[in-house]
């Protein structure tokens, strides 16, 4: 499969629009966790899901992508 | 050695840990080459709440496929091209003048992201998630949507099986609007549930 994501053609100007990235890394480690879950686990977010679970249970109070980061690194030893 | 043409900064500690990842998924082939590009670029420019709303619009012009939308969220919001992660099982609650509907992950961040993108900073933000079951009429009026008593306010914890999406109430004196009229009055807050129109 090329991509997860179905779309398409949108017109309308992009709304509340906080920026969905505030820094490179953030988007990769997004897109990487996409890439695992896709090619990986067959298209199955629950593993991944319950990392990230664990991750922000273990230091609430860390930035968002940092968790994500983390949960990543748990999965994929 | 003289700077690079793309790194004028050292790497932070957690891009340096984001790096080592990216080359070990890639080295073990589960990133197609672009695949990062294009999941970004997607996100950052196709992926937000401008498809919801599209969904909302289309609900209020047509009840045929509000019923639908109602019955089946994930089938009614794909006929308008939309799905895919964090969309298998899209679940739209309806507000009305009697009940108003607000969405929240209480474990991490579980959001429908088809039709809203990536959530707002403060959505995965530990007080959002815990007060917004505990005490969601005192949050929703900080948050600037205060609820007169008489409404009931139904909070949707998502899950990993389920994400919800809001359907506002359509504002009074829109009777003769298209369908982009109607989409560009709905905003983000408002399918999330923190904010009416």
């Amino acid at each position: 499969m090329t991509t997860p994501l179905s779309l398409s053609g949108l017109d309308l100007p992009r709304r509340n629009g906080e920026l969905a990235f505030d820094a490179p890394w953030q988007s990769t480690v997004f897109a990487l966790a996409a890439a695992v879950i896709e090619n990986g686990f067959g298209g199955d977010p629950e593993p991944f899901r319950q990392q990230l679970i664990r991750a922000i249970a273990a230091e609430p109070g860390r930035p968002y992508w940092e968790s994500w980061t983390a949960a990543l690194e748990e999965l994929v030893p | 050695m003289s700077n690079s043409d793309h790194h004028t900064a050292p790497m932070s500690p957690v891009e340096q840990r984001v790096a080592a990842l990216e080359a070990l998924l890639t080295e073990r082939g589960l990133v197609p080459e672009g695949f990062i590009e294009e999941i970004t670029r997607r996100y950052e420019t196709e992926i937000g709440p401008m498809n919801g709303a599209k969904v909302v619009a289309r609900a209020w012009a047509d009840p045929e496929y509000k019923l639908r939308l109602l019955a089946d969220g994930t089938a009614a919001i794909a006929e308008l091209g939309f799905g895919g992660p964090e969309g298998d099982h899209l679940v739209v609650v309806e507000n009305t003048a009697a009940v108003h509907n607000v969405i929240v992950c209480t474990l991490c961040s579980c959001y429908p992201w088809p039709v809203l993108g990536l959530p707002p900073a403060w959505y995965k933000d530990p007080p959002y998630r815990a007060r917004m079951v505990r005490e969601p009429r005192a949050l929703l009026a900080e948050m600037g949507c205060p609820l007169p008593e008489k409404v009931e306010i139904r909070v949707w914890d998502s899950s990993a099986e389920v994400r919800y999406l809001v359907l506002p109430e359509r504002p009074p004196g829109t009777a003769g609007m298209t369908e982009a009229e109607l989409a560009a009055l709905v905003t983000r807050d408002s399918m999330i549930g923190v904010a009416r129109l």
